[in-house]
């Protein structure tokens, strides 16, 4: 080691500090101690008086009707989402991925849902898909009766409200998700293009067998990516239905939530922490996975 | 991309395809553009509106019934000037101290060699994939004990302190100040400067495009906040504009012309910061992402 080396490894503890010392105290210090407490029966009002439970707060979340019903709306609203948004944003990234600058204006056209923060967005899309009331409605109803469907009460209909706050996710979401495309098409070696094209496949042709091979990793990302974000769905169902009607629309992160503050009974809202958490790191490695086995 | 044309047809013919072919870009581009911004059209408009008039369908009489009074109204009920301050306040903040912290950290893993150093940063990547909606509730309890809840800056400390530090920060600007010569702090060195200063003065100003990333993307995560807002302040005078909007939303009387006068100025400070940084960020941000 040189001198030089030496004197940047000595100020090394001084630029990480203030990093990662916030670092442990708010995420790593927080994990752990959810973690002890997961195994225990805490409560809200005072933490400190638990006693030993061993697995069974996790077991008792697994046969808990609620817990599982939040889960079961979860996966299903990531079943609607995920699909959808890849797709969407795959060929909304196709279409844009044109050089002149008009083009650039309709990117940031797709990207502005994006921006707009989620509360305002949940608000605004409640009023849009408000039922008819004798000659008032929201847009939505407005625009569905105009080509001749009559007007549904969105929100309110259990069967139709997890389905409305899922098409809102994708219009929301698919702006970030086409960016992500668009920089994994940059990859996509023209050589390979103007061949395939001299060979006569066309536009279709060079989708499936020039184009999605070159970005199958951005397509392990995005799907990956977007099913963690929509696992994490809460702002939307909580201010447009509270999780109603019936229980149809409660996500996960509400359960914990009112586990939490309404239930007290922070034991049991840590294990059902834990486990997203392991479903979260589990969804990622798999990425990690997948991605990494086209390079090995 | 220019399409190989065929010599067969006359010169006009394939002149006139091309028109045709741009006017259906047009078409099919002006169409799928509505869909997103047809919604936020209307709530600007909505905002201007009297509130019998909201929810009248139809498109004509687009100009029939104007009024601020919606935007009046919602600044006094709601408490907007100070919703909106909290908010510049927290995510100020955050991002101003974030963007100091994780360039210090992100520069010493990139460029000082010491012992743990790999195993270090091992674990500030692990961290990336945690959701903080995951974390919120033991969150809320480390906060509670630190004494950051309650009073105006104890609660304004809690909505951000937490949040400064941030994994995926610390992960890309690394990746940033790696793709800097060395050579740019080695002529500091032999002119004196100490470490401090080659960071500082050199490699800081390297990596602006960066530093504009995090900074904005910790702005539209943050002002969006709305769970840990939720938990942290519960009194009227630390609300984040966010609570102050599903405040209107939630309590009676609804006045649907106030809520939406408060969602477009929710949004308004964004979209002006976005507008601002816009240039230079999306692509390294997107490109990033993958990794």
């Amino acid at each position: 080691m040189t001198a030089w080396e030496k004197s940047r490894a000595r100020a090394a503890p001084w630029f990480l500090l203030p990093a990662l010392a916030l670092l442990a105290v708010f995420v790593v210090w927080p994990m752990v101690r959810a973690a002890a407490w997961s195994f225990t029966s805490a409560d809200l009002l005072a933490p400190e008086r638990a006693h030993w439970l061993g697995a069974a707060n996790y077991s008792e979340l697994l046969t808990d009707a609620r817990f599982r019903r939040a889960f079961g709306n979860t996966a299903l609203f990531a079943l609607m989402v995920v699909p959808v948004q890849t797709v969407v944003a795959f060929f909304l990234a196709l279409w844009v991925n044109r050089p002149e600058p008009a083009w650039r204006w309709l990117r940031a056209v797709f990207f502005i849902p994006v921006i707009v923060s989620t509360p305002v967005l949940a608000v605004l899309w409640t009023l849009l898909y408000q039922p008819a009331q004798g000659e008032q409605m929201g847009l939505i109803n407005a625009m569905v009766q105009a080509i001749g469907v009559p007007p549904q009460a969105w929100l309110r209909d259990p069967h139709l409200a997890l389905p409305a706050i899922a098409f809102m996710s994708v219009w929301q979401g698919v702006g970030l998700q086409m960016m992500v495309f668009l920089a994994g098409l940059q990859a996509v070696p023209g050589e390979l293009l103007e061949a395939a094209r001299i060979d006569g496949a066309g536009a279709w042709g060079r989708v499936r067998h020039v184009i999605i091979p070159s970005v199958r990793n951005t397509i392990v990302f995005v799907v990956t990516v977007t099913t963690v974000l929509a696992f994490r769905i809460f702002v939307q169902p909580y201010l447009m239905t509270r999780g109603g009607p019936g229980r149809s629309t409660l996500s996960l992160i509400q359960s914990i939530y009112e586990t939490t503050f309404l239930g007290q009974d922070l034991g049991r809202a840590c294990a059902a922490s834990f486990l997203f958490l392991i479903w979260v790191a589990f969804l990622t490695l798999l990425q990690r996975w997948i991605a990494g086995e086209e390079r090995g | 991309m220019k399409a190989p044309s065929s010599n067969v047809q006359a010169p006009g013919f394939a002149r006139n395809r091309a028109l045709g072919r741009a006017a259906v870009k047009w078409l099919v581009s002006v169409a799928v553009a509505l869909v997103f911004l047809a919604p936020l059209l209307w709530m600007v408009r909505a905002s201007f509106t009297e509130e019998p008039r909201i929810f009248l369908p139809g498109f004509g009489g687009w100009f029939d019934g104007w009024t601020v009074g919606n935007y009046a109204d919602a600044w006094r009920r709601a408490g907007l000037g100070r919703g909106l301050a909290n908010s510049a306040l927290q995510v100020a903040i955050i991002a101003g101290a974030g963007l100091i912290v994780n360039a210090m950290a992100a520069y010493a893993f990139a460029r000082f060699v010491f012992r743990g150093r790999d195993v270090l940063f091992a674990g500030v990547v692990i961290l990336i994939v945690l959701p903080i909606e995951v974390l919120a509730v033991p969150l809320f309890f480390t906060a509670r004990d630190l004494g950051l809840t309650g009073g105006f800056g104890a609660a304004m400390a809690g909505l951000s302190v937490p949040f400064v530090a941030k994994a995926f920060n610390i992960y890309f600007l690394r990746q940033h100040f790696l793709s800097l010569p060395m050579e740019l702090e080695e002529a500091a060195a032999i002119d004196g400067a100490g470490v401090w200063r080659q960071f500082w003065t050199l490699a800081l100003p390297a990596v602006k495009p960066a530093l504009a990333t995090v900074v904005l993307l910790d702005v539209l995560t943050h002002w969006g906040d709305f769970l840990w807002p939720l938990m942290i302040s519960t009194r009227a005078e630390t609300r984040t504009v966010q609570l102050s909007l599903a405040n209107l939303f939630t309590q009676p009387p609804l006045q649907w012309g106030d809520i939406l006068a408060c969602a477009v100025l929710a949004t308004l400070p964004v979209m002006l910061l976005f507008r601002f940084f816009q240039r230079h960020i999306v692509a390294t941000e997107a490109r990033a992402g993958i990794k």
